[in-house]
């Protein structure tokens, strides 16, 4: 799962981005408005933690541009003015959710999460394929009810194949993901992290779709 | 010592002064005015007409004198002029017929000026010897004396000199008509004066009432502003009161104005502050430790001060401002459909219901702080369902328009003693929920700086009733 952070004071941004990077995400990161603009509108992310007091350009232009533009994440607006005329403005202008400053850093985890959970149409925050079971709120991963020590890197993809289940997903997505920008994307570690996957939760829960990709659990009509 | 001050006396004077109608004060004086003008007209006409009707009687006298003095001297053929200067006959005057008629208020006498009783007199006298005033070393004078009907008579006297005999002569007349006529005169003007003088107050009226009218107009449109009817005052009004309203737009604009500041810089300052209070607090939960727990409930603290007080500013900075009001559909439904996306996972099913168009006479921004806390806290506690209503108050006791919104939820509700608690500053019932504590503190003191009230009930579908009342902008 690949989130961006958008906010301008860089103590916060960074604690930000730690902490959603401890929660088994992948992040990026912006401090001014053009920057965190260019980057949702270029990249695909899971969702994006946008604070609405930003230099160069305000946050509710940018989620309008995104909006206007057809970028359809979840965005969580982080906002010190927290009058509700603010937050609606903040949701009018597209926003899925907002965290008022000063903020403790598990409800804003607990917020993406249900984000990026929601995005992906799930109601509950226990995702499960067959034996397969993630809870998204302690990071668990059991199998068969026994749990499973996963790498954050075998994690974000097995919480990027649950979220997603029963579609086909191409190596560029998972890279896409998967990986911040600067990951080299014409390595073949995905193939890699996939076959370690299946040693840990059983080689049949993901199925390679030959020239297509992989999907986690039964094909769903789209 | 119980001390009495001026000012409490000086209260309903002044009132009075205030309550004193301007266009009662330009009748009055324009009244007092022309009264006192009306009247100073009338006296001088009347007093110019008697002078000039008395000099108009006395040359009447003054004829009847020299054509007595040319019947008192011999005017016979052949006399000399030496005999006629010696000569003084006996006139048989009768240049008026009522100078014949016994005591027909017509007289004359000839008396030696040396001597007062009389040589000659009018057949008219009847043998009175018509008191006239010593005439002393004067030529002629004139007088009013009382006649010999006890009427008053106008005398004119002249003194003559015949042969080195001195004499004078008097001609007299009764006034009666005269004065008669004066009165007669005086009631005309008087009449006259009185109807042109009710004439001009009618017309002072009618221009007081035209000329203060631009005022009405001006008092209406600064009360369509007042109620948020209009942004601004209609400024084309006559030269002397335009300016009045340029001022008064002017102080709208800039009590706007001020208000708009005070909130961008509370807007401002909480942005400044509680960025840096999430890093220290966040870094303080994540470091771990003795010094990190006093820093990080210490940074809970500065927290709450901060929402508070930041609270207050913008408390303050919304006060009087005049002229505002709002739809409160929009505002609501706007609220309702932002708290269903931000509640969606919890499944709470929220409805709206408003009778009728109702206009809250105050800031938007002050009714969504105030409903979008009492919403958000219900949602946060309700199971499944969330009620919101508006509707206006029918209450005619009271004179001013209010409306109640009324936000029932299913969630596990409060007991009368943790409903007083609840909207108590800061208070928050459980920890484990998000928020500052402050919402519905916020929803209190709000609704008291309108004039409204807010309290907490049981809720028919189980959970907590919040009754928020506000006032609503008159219906026209």
């Amino acid at each position: 799962m690949r989130i961006l952070v958008v906010e301008d004071d860089t103590d916060l941004n960074r604690q930000l981005v730690t902490a959603l990077e401890e929660a088994g995400y992948v992040v990026d990161s912006a401090t001014d408005g053009e920057d965190g603009h260019f980057l949702g509108d270029t990249e695909p992310y899971d969702a994006v933690v946008l604070d609405l007091g930003l230099p160069t350009l305000d946050g509710l232009s940018i989620l309008e541009n995104w909006r206007r533009d057809g970028r359809t994440m979840p965005v969580l607006i982080l906002t010190a003015r927290d009058r509700w005329s603010d937050k609606v403005a903040g949701i009018d202008a597209g926003a899925d959710d907002y965290v008022a400053k000063p903020f403790h850093m598990e409800e804003v985890l607990a917020r993406v999460r249900a984000l990026v959970r929601r995005a992906a149409g799930h109601a509950s925050n226990e995702l499960t394929c067959g034996s397969v079971r993630l809870d998204l709120r302690s990071g668990r991963v059991t199998v068969d009810g026994s749990a499973v020590k996963l790498t954050s890197h075998e994690y974000r993809l097995l919480s990027y194949l649950l979220h997603h289940q029963g579609k086909v997903i191409s190596r560029t997505e998972l890279t896409e993901h998967l990986y911040d920008q600067d990951f080299d994307r014409d390595s073949n570690t995905v193939e890699v992290f996939v076959g370690r996957l299946r040693k840990k939760i059983g080689a049949d829960t993901i199925e390679t779709i030959r020239g297509l990709g992989y999907r986690l659990g039964e094909a769903r009509d789209e | 010592m119980k001390r009495v001050t001026n000012d409490a006396n000086a209260g309903p004077d002044r009132s009075a002064a205030r309550q004193r109608s301007l266009a009662a004060r330009l009748i009055f004086v324009a009244a007092v005015w022309s009264t006192i003008a009306l009247a100073l007209a009338g006296v001088v006409l009347v007093s110019r007409y008697e002078r000039a009707r008395e000099r108009d009687f006395d040359t009447q006298l003054e004829v009847h004198i020299k054509a007595l003095i040319a019947e008192m001297l011999d005017t016979s053929a052949g006399a000399s002029a030496a005999t006629v200067e010696a000569t003084v006959t006996e006139p048989n005057y009768r240049g008026d017929p009522r100078f014949s008629l016994p005591l027909s208020g017509w007289y004359w006498t000839v008396r030696r000026a040396d001597n007062p009783s009389i040589l000659y007199a009018s057949q008219s006298l009847v043998g009175d010897p018509l008191n006239t005033p010593p005439i002393g070393q004067d030529e002629a004078n004139a007088g009013f004396i009382i006649g010999p009907t006890g009427d008053e008579v106008r005398v004119l006297q002249q003194r003559i000199s015949i042969g080195g005999t001195d004499y004078v002569i008097a001609v007299g007349a009764a006034t009666a008509g005269f004065w008669a006529e004066i009165h007669e005169f005086a009631r005309l003007v008087a009449l006259t004066l009185i109807i042109v003088g009710l004439g001009l107050t009618l017309a002072i009226f009618l221009q007081v009432r035209i000329g203060l009218r631009p005022l009405a107009r001006l008092r209406a449109s600064l009360s369509a502003v007042r109620q948020g009817e209009a942004e601004r005052i209609d400024e084309a009004l006559p030269r002397e009161i335009a300016p009045l309203a340029v001022e008064l737009n002017a102080l709208i604009v800039s009590n706007k104005e001020i208000v708009e500041r005070a909130r961008t810089h509370v807007g401002n300052l909480a942005h400044g502050l509680k960025t840096p209070l999430s890093v220290i607090s966040n870094e303080a939960r994540a470091a771990g430790g003795p010094l990190a727990e006093k820093v990080s409930e210490q940074a809970a603290i500065m927290s709450t001060q901060v929402q508070h007080h930041l609270e207050r500013a913008r408390m303050a900075a919304q006060r009087r401002v005049i002229g505002v009001a709002c739809e409160t559909e929009p505002v609501l439904a706007r609220l309702i459909r932002a708290m269903g996306k931000i509640y969606q996972d919890k499944g709470v099913s929220l409805t709206f219901r408003q009778d009728g168009a109702i206009r809250f006479r105050g800031e938007s921004q002050d009714l969504e702080e105030m409903s979008g806390n009492l919403i958000d806290n219900a949602c946060k506690w309700a199971a499944s369902k969330v009620q919101v209503k508006v509707a206006m108050i029918e209450d005619p006791s009271t004179s001013r328009d209010m409306f109640l919104i009324t936000v029932e939820d299913d969630g596990p509700g409060l007991t009368p003693e943790q409903r007083a608690e609840a909207v108590k500053r800061g208070r928050r019932l459980d920890e484990t929920v998000p928020g500052t504590g402050l919402g519905l503190s916020i929803v209190a003191d709000l609704a008291a700086l309108y004039g409204g009230s807010f309290e907490l009930d049981g809720a028919a579908i189980g959970g907590l009733k919040a009754r928020l009342v506000l006032p609503a902008l008159r219906k026209e």
